[in-house]
């Protein structure tokens, strides 16, 4: 029954899509006034889809085994909050939500947009709705979250352990919230184009929409950065895998988008630069969901596979760009840009879109690369770590100097470079500062100089730039948290340090720096899963810590999952984890030292938070 | 000011390209080499990081080769004999991998002209 009114009310807003086309497009050839049905039909829109989200969230709660969805994620014994958040933990579900955000952002987007023209606002829902239209009926023909099974089992198949963890249960609706924000911005600049609407009031209107993206985009990047780092135990946050990769090249053309549209928004020019960032922005949100949900990557994280759905995506995305194409030549004619200078914060601007394009298209590259290579060759290869680590990290010097000279610069054109003797000794003072560290490290002298010493300058200037009035309270927290980011990032990954050592339950072992002690392991039965504690002493010149790593034994389905113990600081992180050898009484204890981990949350934090500092000024 | 700074950083650029492809003579080398490593058994995971039957195999083996003195190269060069390039996460620089290599790099050049005659071709005439 429940299914049904989930099932009825996808198809009722479906035929809504159809009455709000019309009456969008009606309403931008022929009127004046915006249509007040339109508004009334988007809201019934957003309604029924929430209703339909809410059933398939009751017959979660209510372990509704006659539903296939639920039966192939969830379990009675699971824990309530976990069968709340498995409704989206798995594809149905998920897309289901990215619907609901959709149609959610549509709604709002249509009673906040009130100042601009109505042809603008009609035709931008008109934009809006096909890509609605296109997500109901992928979700009806290749996913639906409604399927019945009869007869109706007695018990579930259970949600993956590794994503029954807090972090993970949020992580996919605010990455949502900033993907689906994108398709704002991208029906809203095919709509500019058409109605010749691209000017700097524009810019100031996307720039809302771009920031509430990224904001979600990069906390939602932070939470899973998080969760691999405790729950998948291997002390890393990164690893260049093709998700991460994935949700990581929205976030590039974002943060392009973000600057390029304030130099729309003050020097009338980069226009078509401009749309076609915001265009490629939604672009890479919609392969970023078909990648990962069609199970072409080999990766950790995809856990559906399904190549038909990918082909459906594939299809529906083909049709998006050729729109956008066709529209994009038929109606740009842009003024002549202005003139811009050379030394100004207009091409510093430009500069940091032509690094961000850079990083973007390693990454773009480095992840689809071997797809095309294995299809049409047949050549396997890995792209992995030690390649993005060699064309990203070299060119991240010269972008840091640059990202702190930019903010310094005039928006027309700098009479004089004012040298100032505070800058050379702070870059005089980063430099030794750097060459201190790298020396007392004794690997790769001159490599790491050069690249602390960007970071450190960077974070020197951003400090002092606290000061500075010319600046926006958003600009400066963002910059100044991603120089810390930037520098925690990189010295956390010279200062990490490992051992790992193989022990039995009271055995003891001196490695050169600690010795680690297996003192003993306990077994408890909690919810779900079966709990075994290991207690392990890791001693240091008299310095002694305990830990308990935990090993979860889950029956449905059948999965071991490791939890490290983490004991955070500051400034440096220490933890334990363990894991299981098969067939024998042995741990394998991996003890880390991980240098500025919180301080790597809490910048990436403060870079949302200058986001958010950014929404707050008026328009 | 900005032009001499690009000329610099170009060229520092440059060393610390070469300089990352030297290796760190130390003696936790089959960690390293492992991290390089992908485990074939497992969903993206190194055999450094991973604690399966293969990923263990691999490190003993590594270990063994290092033993009797075989460099870093040539056992890269064994495994992939062994178990094809997919083992490899740093593709080997071949006609397979030339665009993958260069087409970033190219980009990258590309849009550098592309703001060159933006801001110094099309300067308005005063």
């Amino acid at each position: 029954m429940i299914n049904l009114i989930g099932n009825y009310s996808l198809i009722f807003a479906l035929i809504i899509s159809l009455g709000t086309m019309f009456f969008s497009f009606k309403n931008f050839k022929y009127n004046n006034i915006l249509d007040f049905n339109l508004i009334v039909l988007v809201f019934l829109q957003f309604i029924l889809i929430f209703c339909s989200f809410c059933t398939l969230l009751l017959a979660f709660i209510n372990s509704d085994f006659s539903n296939l969805a639920v039966y192939n994620n969830s379990h009675t014994t699971k824990p309530l909050f976990y069968k709340i958040s498995g409704s989206w933990g798995n594809h149905e579900g998920s897309l289901l939500l990215w619907l609901l955000v959709l149609s959610l952002f549509s709604l709002i987007f249509l009673i906040q947009s009130k100042k601009l023209s109505v042809s603008f606002r009609s035709l931008s829902i008109f934009f809006q709705q096909i890509i609605i239209v296109g997500f109901i009926l992928f979700i009806f023909y290749t996913s639906n979250p409604f399927q019945l099974i009869i007869p109706t089992p007695n018990e579930g198949l259970g949600l993956n352990p590794i994503l029954q963890d807090p972090a993970l249960a949020i992580h996919p609706p605010i990455l949502y919230l900033g993907y689906v924000g994108s398709s704002i911005i991208f029906s809203s600049s095919l709509a500019a184009l058409v109605c010749k609407y691209t000017t700097n009031q524009w810019a100031r209107d996307i720039k809302k929409w771009t920031l509430i993206s990224w904001i979600f985009l990069t906390i939602g990047i932070m939470l899973g950065s998080i969760w691999a780092y405790y729950e998948l135990g291997w002390g890393g946050f990164w690893f260049w895998d093709p998700v991460e990769n994935v949700s990581l090249m929205p976030w590039f053309c974002l943060t392009a988008l973000l600057h390029c549209s304030s130099v729309l928004e003050k020097r009338s020019s980069l226009q078509s630069w401009t749309i076609i960032l915001a265009l490629c922005t939604f672009m890479l949100s919609m392969s970023g969901t078909f990648l990962v949900r069609s199970g072409i990557l080999n990766s950790i994280h995809t856990f559906a596979n399904d190549p038909e759905r990918g082909i459906f995506i594939l299809i529906f995305l083909s049709c998006l760009i050729l729109l956008s194409l066709i529209i994009y030549f038929k109606y740009n004619n842009f003024e002549k840009s202005n003139k811009s200078f050379f030394v100004s914060k207009e091409t510093a601007i430009v500069i940091n879109n032509w690094f961000m394009m850079y990083f973007l298209a390693v990454v773009l590259i480095g992840t689809i690369y071997p797809i095309f290579l294995e299809v049409i060759t047949k050549e396997k290869i890995s792209v992995g770590p030690p390649y993005f680590n060699q064309l990203i990290i070299p060119l991240l010097i010269p972008f840091l100097f640059i990202m702190s000279i930019g903010t310094k610069l005039d928006w027309i054109k700098n009479k004089e470079i004012n040298v100032r003797y505070k800058k050379i000794v702070l870059l005089i003072l980063s430099v030794l500062i750097s060459y201190l560290i790298a020396k007392h490290l004794n690997t790769k002298i001159l490599y790491s100089t050069v690249l602390i010493s960007a970071a450190l300058y960077l974070l020197f200037i951003s400090i002092l730039d606290l000061k500075n009035d010319k600046l926006k309270w958003s600009q400066k927290t963002s910059h100044l948290a991603f120089s810390i980011l930037i520098i925690s990032i990189i010295l956390n990954s010279i200062f990490s340090e490992e051992q790992s050592v193989n022990l039995k339950a009271g055995e003891e072992k001196k490695l050169s720096k600690y010795t680690i002690r297996f003192e003993k392991i306990s077994k408890s039965q909690i919810e779900n899963y079966t709990s075994l504690k290991a207690e392990i002493w890791v001693s240091q010149n008299n310095n002694e810590l305990i830990f308990y790593p935990e090993l979860r034994l889950y029956k449905v389905p059948e999965t071991i999952t490791s939890e490290a113990d983490i004991k955070t600081n500051l400034f440096n992180d220490n933890l334990v984890v363990v894991n299981y050898l098969k067939d024998t009484d042995y741990l394998n204890i991996r003890y880390q030292k991980k240098p500025f981990m919180l301080l790597i949350w809490i910048s990436a934090l403060m870079l949302a938070v200058g986001g958010i500092l950014g929404l707050r000024k008026k328009y | 000011m900005i032009i001499k700074f690009l000329k610099i950083s170009f060229i520092v650029f440059f060393i610390t390209f070469f300089n990352l492809n030297n290796v760190s003579a130390n003696n936790q080398k089959v960690d390293e080499i492992s991290k390089n490593l992908r485990c074939l058994i497992c969903q993206g995971q190194s055999v450094y990081d991973s604690n399966s039957e293969f990923a263990l195999s691999v490190r003993a083996l590594i270990l063994n080769k290092l033993k009797a003195g075989n460099s870093e190269d040539e056992i890269y060069l064994f495994l992939k004999s062994k178990y094809g390039d997919w083992i490899v996460y740093e593709p080997e620089f071949n006609k397979y991998t030339l665009v993958l290599w260069l087409l970033p790099l190219f980009l990258f050049i590309f849009g550098g002209l592309l703001i060159v005659r933006k801001v110094f071709i099309n300067r308005p005439k005063k």
